[in-house]
């Protein structure tokens, strides 16, 4: 046997029990549910009930459903207002955890710990805080009475209650990102600060002459994972907002803060209706690879090449 | 070390392995779930099986997705609950025939189709309007008079001005978060569908499936919801959770609940020592005279189980034999649907239910006739809004009635 066959070998017995998981809980599943959208399919014992192809049905009904549309809307907009406030809290953590600040490394870790709670749980632990603990504050320190009042009640209000997810996905999640902007910001070279300093480059000029540019690469990762993290938000919807409260769309009361995921899960579950479920999820694959794809590209024309 | 765990090993293998049957039971009380538990380990051991029980409960329909995948899977529990003929619809093909079976002449509730019994009824469950009756006396109001709109709204209005006197946050503990739509929109919603009506007049409903709603039942019906929202507690109805809504009656924070006698174990845990019962809803103008009594949720056997008969002979035990009997009543606190079942559950409100089926002054619980859909997606929404104040009551009938000529479209 010459080595090139050896290798060859070796190559197909570590790479073999990768692809043969892949195979079977990412791309069958993927496919199985793409041909589902097209069928009548019901996971359940329905006497008489067959799985019958029905075409575009699912879809053409999805579209016409007003919620989906909403929950579209609010995703995006959700998404956009939930990367930031990620992303900037969490270079925000990272500058402060690689400066010269005692006890760093325990912040480092602090900051990264909301990261390892359930978002089920995560989510409960903070129905508490906007429901018990804030209108609490407001019975006992005198001049934030306001905050007792049940008006006030952050989860109460549609907009209120979208922020509320942004608040634990932030708290969520910005730790995590943290991590990925610390390696970026302790990668650049120490020698481009110092000959700044020696041409009299201040230290926010610095930040955004050089450590920014620098961590471009770092940039497209944490955009890509915040994106992908938002669009997909599930458990925290369901444990903090279940959806509420309702909203009126196009003359129809709707949930008012029911995020893509968790429509899907209630098409499915809720009305009982697998197929068009999956055809849901079929058609919000679709959109966030393309958002996805558009965010790279443009995120890796702002890279640079040292 | 290493001998101690292959000890363990051996033993965990010889206690679940071979020669025992094993039985799975998937329900959707928590609240029963270590009774459950207990019983299930007493049953096994004198059975030479392992029953194992799985409860999913919390949110109206939390057993639906895990049934679902369970299926898929080829695990379908061999024993699991079902909620009325929506859900018996939904699992048709598997369940067992239990016609045959001896506690069927036991009880007059069991889930039948067709003339065929297909479920067990697992307790007799009812809900009205709970009420602390010490307050009440206080107050000088007789529950007794508290069966229509009229005696309802004198009384929350004359409470509401004592509310300092009584110690209450607010009259009416009732909640209409999106995750408490199973209060409002499956619970609350029955009193338009059932109140007043002959136990079998199943009319309203089947008008409201088929597209059409009663306008005077639903304007009436609509003041009653009206009512309750404007003397709840504010920050309970729109925000708060099953904890938030029980407990603030439990610790005295509200004159009424609206609830059933499934909230007797909260009050033992809160140690709630007030006398309480419940009085009838006041949905309409003419005096309804009682509360909504049934047996709402099913055992049912799956038949394509190789231990089906196993399955059969555990409900039987259950329902015949004294310890099953006392798991049911005086464990689990639940009222027996069974004759032959001689106990009585301790909690007061469970005790008020049973007053009321005992002197025949029930009304049904018809919210089943309509699909979980329809309740969670549609119905739940206008409540939650009407409970916010996004809407005025025209509003709230106006969609109801749109919602409702949409049905199952």
């Amino acid at each position: 046997m010459n080595k090139k066959k050896e290798n060859n070998a070796v190559f197909w017995v570590f790479v073999t029990p990768v692809v043969f998981a892949f195979l079977l809980v990412v791309i069958v599943p993927f496919f199985l549910g793409v041909w589902y959208s097209f069928t009548t399919w019901t996971s359940s014992a329905r006497a008489g009930a067959g799985t019958q192809f029905v075409g575009l049905t699912n879809y053409f009904k999805s579209f016409q459903d007003v919620a989906f549309s909403f929950s579209f809307l609010i995703t995006f907009g959700y998404t956009l207002v939930n990367m930031v406030a990620i992303n900037f809290v969490a270079f925000g953590l990272a500058l402060l955890v690689t400066s010269k600040i005692k006890g760093r490394n325990l912040y480092r870790v602090g900051f990264f710990l909301p990261n390892l709670i359930g978002g089920l749980i995560l989510g409960y632990i903070w129905q508490f805080i906007f429901n018990n603990a804030i209108p609490a504050l407001g019975h006992t320190v005198p001049g934030l009475e306001g905050l007792a009042k049940p008006e006030n009640l952050i989860l109460a209000t549609n907009t209120g209650a979208l922020m509320a997810l942004v608040i634990v996905g932030t708290w969520q999640y910005a730790g995590y990102i943290m991590m990925i902007y610390i390696a970026a910001i302790e990668s650049v070279p120490m020698e481009l600060h110092e000959a700044a300093q020696i041409d009299g480059a201040g230290a926010w000029s610095r930040m955004m002459k050089i450590t920014v540019p620098m961590a471009a690469q770092a940039f497209t990762v944490t955009m890509f994972l915040t994106l992908v993290q938002s669009f997909k938000q599930f458990d925290v919807n369901v444990s903090l907002t279940a959806g509420g409260p309702s909203t009126m769309f196009v003359g129809k009361p709707i949930l008012g803060t029911e995020l893509i995921a968790l429509n899907i899960y209630n098409t499915a579950f809720v009305s009982n209706n697998l197929a068009q479920g999956q055809a849901r999820a079929v058609i919000f694959f679709v959109v966030l690879a393309l958002v996805a794809l558009i965010q790279v590209y443009l995120n890796k024309k702002k890279e640079l090449e040292l | 070390m290493k001998k101690f765990l292959a000890i363990l090993v051996a033993l965990a293998v010889a206690t679940t392995g071979f020669a025992q049957a094993k039985l799975t039971l998937m329900q959707g009380k928590p609240e029963i779930d270590a009774a459950f538990k207990a019983y299930a380990a007493v049953w096994s051991k004198a059975n030479n099986a392992t029953l194992t029980i799985k409860t999913l409960g919390g949110t109206s329909n939390a057993m639906g997705p895990q049934l679902k995948a369970d299926f898929a899977a080829g695990s379908m529990p061999d024993i699991f609950t079902i909620e009325g003929p929506e859900a018996y619809a939904e699992w048709a093909a598997v369940i067992a025939d239990l016609s045959d079976q001896p506690w069927v002449k036991n009880t007059s509730v069991a889930f039948k189709s067709g003339g065929k019994v297909y479920g067990a009824p697992v307790a007799v469950e009812g809900w009205g309007m709970a009420y602390n009756a010490d307050m009440l006396k206080t107050a000088g109001i007789d529950p007794k008079t508290l069966t229509n709109y009229a005696a309802y709204k004198a009384a929350f209005a004359k409470l509401d001005g004592m509310k300092a006197k009584l110690g209450v946050n607010s009259v009416v503990s009732m909640a209409a978060a999106i995750d408490m739509g199973w209060v409002v929109a499956h619970h609350n919603f029955n009193s338009y569908l059932s109140n007043g009506l002959a136990y079998d007049d199943k009319s309203v409903a089947k008008d409201l499936v088929a597209g059409k709603v009663n306008a005077k039942r639903l304007a009436e019906y609509a003041d009653w919801v009206e009512l309750l929202f404007q003397y709840a507690d504010k920050a309970v109805l729109t925000t708060g959770n099953y904890d938030a809504q029980v407990n603030a009656f439990a610790t005295g924070k509200a004159v009424f609940l609206h609830q059933g006698n499934w909230t007797d174990p909260n009050m033992k845990a809160a140690n709630a020592t007030f006398k309480m019962a419940f009085a009838p809803h006041g949905s309409m103008s003419t005096a309804t005279d009682g509360i909504f009594v049934a047996a709402p949720s099913y055992y049912a056997v799956n038949k394509d189980s190789k231990n089906a008969a196993l399955a059969k002979k555990f409900l039987n035990d259950m329902i015949t034999t004294t310890e099953g009997q006392k798991f049911m009543v005086q464990d689990a606190g639940m009222i027996p649907a069974y004759s032959n079942v001689k106990l009585s559950p301790t909690g007061q409100l469970s005790a008020s239910v049973q007053s009321w089926a005992a002197s025949g002054k029930i009304y049904a619980w018809n919210q089943g006739l309509t699909t979980g859909d329809f309740r969670d997606k549609s119905l739940a929404p206008i409540y939650n809004q009407f409970a916010n104040g996004a809407i005025n009551k025209a509003k709230f009938i106006e969609l109801f009635t749109t919602a409702v000529a949409n049905y199952g479209k």
